[in-house]
């Protein structure tokens, strides 16, 4: 509830705040494209620069990290000063990200570097003002940057790409998992390490458990209101898309994409899917409610720490697919952009994006965050990752979805966020609440795609 | 005041006089009988209310208990207490800065407590005392400017505050909101009803306007003063949105530095309620000390 009214709020901030700035600052952000490569930083130019990341939003070891991060960076780069802070406003941690900068904007005192959600990528991209990196410092130094010993995952490295330029360079991301309690499935008389490949599997192994304790067993935030990035590779699984390969048509109201929350909604049909909001599913699995959980992998820590007090096996599985399809995961998470305008803070903001994902800071981020490393050659014998990965055998499915990964793709115009409610509510709609999947599919298709004309 | 009765009912009108024993005993015993129907009859209202009472302060209750459980015990529906541990409030101790944010909030509340009763009593006076030209119309202005949402003036406000550099500040969260109108309409009501005579009486003996504002009009309206400015106080400590689009840091205020432990990979219940449970102390002691003014605020502004 505090989230959704923080949300709501937030959104209305954005939407007041979206006309006039972007009329302001649209100016800057497509005109001040530079062709030539912004000068080195002399050995003597001390440089200011404002760093917002959502990550500091948060107490413990998310703030913590960051800002030991940030004091590291700080130590090698003396000339350089970083103010971090975390997005204003009151919305929940990662969810409003992009109208901080916003509103910031309006001010005239947007933040150097932002870590903003792959949600908001083409807004950012196209309106927010974000400097294409490539443009900056140019393709080999990015390629230099996120090669090295430990190279970024390829399907990881082009995430925050654009027209062929480079926008962003991906941070901190999670895949869709399904965490599942194995001492339940014990219970109900199924191996631990049963096969939850596919969703017909995760449906007959749910049965077993369902019978068992007589209520629901499987939570999928997915179908859930906020969960439309998994939503997205549930939907590729399926062989549908939420947006055409042009970026011009929204696609879920297609036969594929009906055919996918069908399918989901026959879950709730047959007693398996509970019907509950993101924190209680995670709560859910966590107390023992529900024994099957598909979510961010991001939540691991949390789940971990709850199979200990709790007593039973926490056990992990890649996203299902459907029949003999493989699935097709998506990613969470962020990117970091560059959002300032003069070249001495952009290039400390290059700078500092560099080490922010570099191999020191990825053991700093997965170890304590707990976030999967993008350079994943670190988890292999011989990086300083891999005695990590070996004590922390649930990362394995999530390692392994890297390879098929596809992109959060999101939505082109200004009422991207209206447009992923309308389908989380239409998702729901037909999942959890039983209205027909091919007109309320439909229907928000065509009220999304005039949302985008 | 002619017309009311002083005296009950019954001793308007007496029964008469008993002229037994037997008599008096019947009549108490009617009486009697009465009071149990009465209480009978009354029941099922106190029930309602008790359990309309137990359903406002189990969330209090809840939040007590969870915030002195082990952390480990969080997401327990046991509702009974226990076992205690003091692990959340060790957690909040020591991830937030939680005593300079309980000192900038008490700050942050009192100075726009204070702001707000002051320009009240002022615009209120004006209002009562003086007939003016557009002096409706002003009225109504404020009053209209009680019903703008928040959201509408919220960004304007935001840019104000920025172009004055006043952002990550307390007088950023303060300075908006240094007019309430509730606060103006609410004194004017009592300041039309204070007796012109008193004024009149004032202005005889020498005082000015602002003598006669301060020397007669605030001394006599001390409770309901008193009654607003706890209002104020706690309206301003509960404040949420607008502080956390001025104070950037997390770490400023309270109701703010919450939020720190709400995180999209689950959220740290025990520290949330540990953290609430120590924001909701300074409203909690004024309560306790100040329990008269408090509900009189309440019952004088319609919120019972």
């Amino acid at each position: 509830m505090f989230a959704h009214r923080a949300r709501a709020l937030a959104l209305t901030a954005a939407a007041a705040v979206a006309a006039l700035s972007l009329s302001a600052c649209g100016a800057s952000s497509t005109g001040s494209t530079t062709s030539a490569v912004i000068p080195e930083l002399s050995a003597d130019q001390k440089v200011d620069i404002t760093f917002e990341s959502y990550n500091l939003a948060q107490a413990g070891v998310w703030s913590d990290t960051i800002n030991g991060l940030v004091a590291d960076f700080e130590k090698a780069h003396p000339n350089i000063t970083v103010h971090a802070q975390p997005p204003q406003g009151g919305g929940a941690v990662g969810a409003n990200t992009i109208s901080s900068v916003q509103t910031q904007l309006l001010a005239g005192h947007a933040p150097d570097v932002a870590q903003l959600t792959f949600d908001g990528f083409d807004f950012a991209a196209t309106q927010l003002g974000a400097q294409p990196i490539s443009d900056l410092v140019g393709q080999k130094a990015i390629d230099d940057a996120l090669g090295g010993a430990h190279p970024f995952n390829p399907n990881a490295k082009h995430l925050a790409d654009w027209n062929g330029k480079t926008y962003g360079i991906p941070y901190v991301f999670s895949t869709p998992v399904l965490f599942y309690n194995a001492t339940a499935l014990q219970k109900a008389g199924l191996p631990a390490d049963v096969d939850l490949s596919t969703w017909d599997k995760v449906e007959a192994a749910a049965k077993a458990v369902s019978a068992k304790t007589g209520k629901p067993s499987v939570d999928v935030a997915c179908t859930s209101i906020g969960g439309n990035w998994c939503m997205q590779g549930i939907f590729k699984s399926n062989g549908a898309s939420v947006l055409s390969a042009d970026r011009k048509t929204i696609q879920f109201g297609s036969d594929a994409a009906i055919d996918t929350v069908t399918k989901m909604a026959q879950l709730t049909k047959d007693g398996v899917l509970r019907n509950a909001d993101s924190n209680s599913q995670l709560e859910g699995l966590a107390k023992g409610d529900t024994a099957f959980l598909l979510q961010s992998s991001a939540v691991q820590g949390m789940l971990m720490q709850a199979a200990a007090k709790g007593g039973w096996q926490l056990k992990a599985s890649g996203m299902p697919g459907f029949g003999s399809k493989p699935a097709v995961p998506t990613n969470s998470g962020s990117a970091l952009f560059i959002l300032s305008n003069d070249p001495a803070k952009q290039r400390a903001g290059w700078e500092f994006i560099k080490f922010m994902t570099s191999d020191h800071a990825y053991e700093q981020i997965s170890t304590k965050i707990g976030y999967l490393p993008l350079r994943t050659s670190l988890t292999q014998p011989g990086g300083s990752l891999y005695d990590w990965a070996q004590k922390n055998p649930l990362i394995a499915p999530n390692l392994a979805q890297l390879d098929r990964l596809q992109p959060w793709v999101s939505y082109p115009g200004n009422s991207y966020v209206q447009v992923d409610d309308i389908l989380g509510k239409a998702i729901e709609g037909v999942v959890y609440y039983g209205k027909d999947p091919k007109s309320t599919m439909q229907d928000a298709q065509q009220r999304a795609q005039d949302l985008i004309k | 005041m002619a017309f009311v009765l002083a005296t009950s009912p019954a001793q308007a009108f007496p029964p008469a006089a008993p002229t037994t024993d037997d008599g008096a005993a019947s009549a108490q015993r009617g009486l009697a009988s009465r009071a149990r129907s009465k209480a009978i009859a009354s029941l099922p209202a106190h029930a309602l209310l008790a359990v309309l009472a137990l359903v406002s302060i189990y969330p209090v209750y809840w939040m007590f208990v969870t915030a002195f459980r082990p952390n480990s015990d969080a997401l327990s529906t046991n509702p009974l207490p226990g076992p205690v541990s003091l692990e959340n409030f060790v957690t909040v101790w020591q991830q937030i800065p939680i005593g300079s944010m309980l000192a900038s909030t008490f700050g942050m509340a009192l100075a726009l407590a204070a702001a707000q009763l002051l320009v009240a009593i002022l615009a209120s006076y004006g209002f009562a005392r003086w007939s003016f030209r557009g002096k409706k119309v002003l009225y109504l202005l404020f009053v209209g400017s009680w019903l703008v949402p928040f959201q509408v003036t919220m960004i304007p406000n935001y840019l104000l505050v920025s172009q004055m550099g006043l952002l990550n500040t307390v007088a950023g969260v303060v300075l908006p909101q240094l007019c309430s109108a509730f606060a103006v309409m609410m004194l004017r009501q009592h300041l039309e009803s204070f007796p012109k005579e008193l004024l009149d009486a004032a202005q005889m003996d020498g005082r000015s306007s602002w003598q006669a504002l301060w020397q007669v009009v605030v001394p006599n309206l001390r409770p309901a003063l008193a009654a607003l400015a706890i209002m104020l106080f706690i309206s301003a400590w509960n404040e949420y949105l607008w502080p956390s689009l001025i104070m950037q840091k997390s770490t400023a205020l309270i109701q703010v530095g919450i939020r720190a432990f709400l995180g999209a990979e689950g959220n740290n219940w025990g520290a949330i309620m540990a953290a609430s449970t120590i924001a909701c102390l300074p409203i909690f002691l004024i309560y306790i000390f100040l329990q008269r003014y408090v509900v009189d605020a309440f019952v004088r502004s319609g919120l019972k």
